[in-house]
């Protein structure tokens, strides 16, 4: 594995906060979804990020994004439920209940015929990519926060537990404790998970997210489970910094073998790190954005983009911008040469 | 088949508390009981702030408006958010302001301000709303301690809640809704001598008293009182007995349950009764925190409104339900929302208010209020009116400085009044 030493080279603005940004297969799109009902776009050519018109017709807020594995089908979802696969900016296909509410993650599968969808209606639920039939459909219980395909289908739920099924959602095939994800403060339930991740070719698969110690105004450490998906058992612990450090929002395995996370802080302000998956060595850390909430890598893993928060975005009270209006808080999208 | 009862089984196992059969409630001697019964309030506070938002004003497809949707309520036009579908179905029992606009964005202050009505600075401690009810209304007939405050954690007897009314009107605080360690007379003592030792402890109090100031007595002596009604009355804080469906109703929750030995508090005729529930300071993961914070509040305040109108006694009981504060519309990069007292809203419902409607707008941002905004004073005027009682023409004499129970230059929310 190389130690890499991503390069900030620029930052670009953003009108809006981001909670996810993917590039296409080809590197040539940067896509986005977060806090309003629409998707945004880029045109990327190595150096700079192009405007592209946005997809509205969502509702409530963009959740979720996939891009399909070789072709430019976007696969985008919302907070209301719905689902949709776009090329262009044409609509292939479209449901607009998917889920009831919050439609959490989308995965794609190795070979882009079959995506997944968690939701916080409990259900989990494999589709058709090319044609958005449904195939399949799970009801897991309680809130699904994550989700991921392989060979078959893993997701979790807002207590950490974590499960492995057939990718036709027949058959159970293992369990992950994920509890350690998980913390009832009060009335609170405090979901820590937010990524799963498989790696070493489906040998490991990785639980990333937080450990929470408190509700309301979290204080957590950002943790990353490690399991070997043939016995279930959890094999390795990492969490990085201090309870103030808070979620590990976006964990993507390089080609070198390392893996890049972001978190987001509370009250810190959060971080990218890079880690040795075969230790538990951070051997790469970049503490100057603020509340890093995604990342996506080029393909070929040349470039990275990080989405962060503009900074002082907290304030109690009616803070206001120096023309005197109340503007919402943006994402700063910076480029690293990796 | 439904496992959860229904609000008509409550009318009927409360029967024999309320002392007869299903004729008598028909009966007008039945209903001019339920007239004369004592005014009571039940306050709930969601200590840390609940987003409008994501609760009473839901702004969905906005700028600042979140992830959840709305959903109808059962008055037609008024929508709340997704996370409250019972009480949703109950809005017809509601009346929720939507145009409060206080001062304080911080805890520190701001619980203080809100809970005294943030009056004018006249160099006194204001009372909390409690303590006024508890002067000004009494213990009335249950003769039970007139202020309480059912609370996750400890409890005590909260004399600083009372402010310039003198600590006996003070609040009883129940942590975890239990009752007071060893309130019951030990096994081993016989009436009799517990009789006896009360008469010992009368005498040398009124020999204490002739030496010191009266309202420091008065407040010694009451504690002493309320502790002998609370010994009489011990099965207000026992909830077992109760059939295991009304414990799932309200929720398995520590405020569920709370609730319900509010309800029982109630029902047993204690004037004032507190819920706190505490975390909803969520200035960071808003929307999961209220994603399952709301739903159980949701859960237990809408099975005590069905609950107090079964019965009958959402018609005398004045119901409330605030923070300190809102939360910010922006969202901040821990996904929280912050302070925001600017805009923000309270729910009401039962004595004196009026049901099914909504008062005062936010704009479309939900960043300003729209239409007349409301102080906490105003609310105040709105409930001791709700209530009976005239906040301008009850005065404190304070070394000769008249002071009125609420901010003297508030008027109540006369849309709210019924």
């Amino acid at each position: 594995m190389i130690k890499l030493e991503p390069k900030p080279i620029t930052e670009f603005p953003s009108e809006r906060q981001i909670s996810a940004v993917r590039f296409s297969a080809d590197g040539t799109i940067l896509a986005a979804v977060g806090y309003e009902p629409a998707v945004r776009r880029w045109q990327f050519d190595g150096k700079l990020l192009t405007p592209l018109p946005a997809i509205g017709g969502f509702n409530g807020y963009t959740t979720a994004l996939a891009f399909h594995p070789k072709m430019s089908v976007l696969f985008a979802a919302d907070s209301w439920g719905l689902l949709r696969a776009v090329e262009g900016d044409k609509t292939l296909w479209q449901h607009e209940t998917a889920h009831d509410g919050w439609l959490r993650q989308i995965a794609i599968s190795p070979d882009g015929g079959r995506i997944a969808t968690c939701g916080k209606d409990g259900f989990v639920r494999v589709w058709d990519a090319g044609t958005g039939k449904n195939l399949a459909e799970h009801q897991a219980g309680e809130d699904v926060y994550a989700v991921t395909v392989g060979a078959g289908i893993v997701f979790g739920d807002m207590r950490g537990r974590i499960e492995a099924w057939t990718l036709d959602l027949k058959r159970k095939e293992m369990s992950f404790d994920g509890a350690i994800l998980y913390k009832l403060d009060r009335l609170q339930d405090i979901g820590g998970l937010r990524v799963l991740l498989f790696i070493d070719g489906g040998k490991t698969l990785l639980a990333a997210g937080t450990t929470p110690e408190n509700g309301a105004t979290p204080e957590s450490i950002p943790t990353i489970l490690f399991f070997d998906t043939a016995s279930g058992k959890l094999t390795k612990t990492v969490t990085h910094g201090t309870n103030k450090e808070g979620y590990v929002h976006d964990l993507v395995p390089h080609p070198s073998g390392c893996l890049m996370a972001v978190t987001s802080g509370s009250p810190g302000s959060g971080m990218l790190f890079l880690l040795d998956p075969a230790g538990k060595e951070v051997f790469y850390e970049n503490k100057k954005m603020a509340n890093c909430h995604s990342l996506a890598l080029h393909p070929g893993g040349k470039y990275a983009i990080v989405t962060s928060t503009n900074r002082d975005s907290n304030g109690n009270g009616k803070t206001l911008a120096k023309d005197g209006t109340y503007k919402t808080n943006t994402s700063p999208l910076h480029l690293f040469e990796v | 088949m439904n496992p959860l009862c229904t609000p008509l089984e409550h009318t009927f196992s409360r029967r024999a508390f309320l002392g007869g059969g299903l004729g008598m409630l028909a009966s007008p001697i039945f209903a001019e009981a339920m007239q004369q019964r004592d005014k009571q309030v039940l306050f709930v506070w969601l200590d840390g702030g609940i987003s409008q938002l994501e609760s009473w004003d839901p702004k969905p497809n906005t700028e600042f408006g979140g992830p959840f949707r709305s959903i109808k309520t059962s008055v037609p036009g008024i929508h709340f958010c997704e996370l409250m579908p019972k009480l949703a179905k109950q809005m017809h029992k509601l009346c929720v302001v939507r145009s409060m606009s206080t001062k304080d964005n911080a805890h520190s202050s701001g619980v203080d301000r809100i809970q005294r009505g943030d009056p004018k600075n006249r160099g006194v401690i204001y009372p909390h709303f409690g303590a006024g009810v508890a002067k000004l209304l009494g213990p009335g007939s249950s003769g039970l301690p007139p202020h309480v405050w059912i609370k996750p954690g400890s409890g005590g007897f909260k004399v600083e809640d009372a402010g310039f009314l003198g600590p006996k009107y003070g609040s009883l605080a129940f942590g975890e809704g239990k009752p007071p360690e060893n309130l019951l007379r030990h096994p081993e003592i016989s009436a009799e001598r517990d009789a006896a030792r009360n008469d010992l402890r009368k005498m040398l109090d009124q020999r204490f008293a002739s030496q010191r100031e009266k309202r420091v007595v008065e407040a010694n002596t009451s504690v002493f009182d309320m502790a002998e009604k609370l010994m009489a009355r011990a099965d207000i804080f026992d909830t077992s007995k109760l059939p295991e469906r009304d414990r799932e109703r309200y929720g398995r929750h520590d405020f569920g349950q709370h609730m319900l030995v509010a309800r029982q508090m109630l029902e047993a005729g204690v004037r004032f009764v507190k819920v706190t529930s505490y975390g909803w300071d969520t200035h960071g993961d808003n929307f999961n925190a209220h994603a399952g914070m709301v739903p159980k509040f949701d859960q237990a305040f809408s099975a005590m409104l069905e609950d107090l109108e079964a019965s009958g006694l959402l018609k005398t009981t004045l119901v409330i339900c605030l923070s300190e504060f809102g939360r910010t519309p922006r969202i901040n990069g821990h996904v929280g929302r912050d302070h925001w007292p600017a805009a923000w809203s309270i729910a009401m419902a039962g004595q004196g208010v009026k049901h099914g409607i909504v008062v005062g707008e936010t704009n479309e941002r939900g960043t300003e209020v729209k239409s007349e905004p409301f102080d906490i004073g105003a609310a105040f005027h709105t409930w001791y009116h709700a209530l009976g009682i005239d906040p301008l023409k009850t005065e404190f004499d304070n070394a000769g400085q008249p002071l009125p129970i609420a901010h003297d230059d508030m008027l109540p929310i006369q849309e709210a009044l019924a």
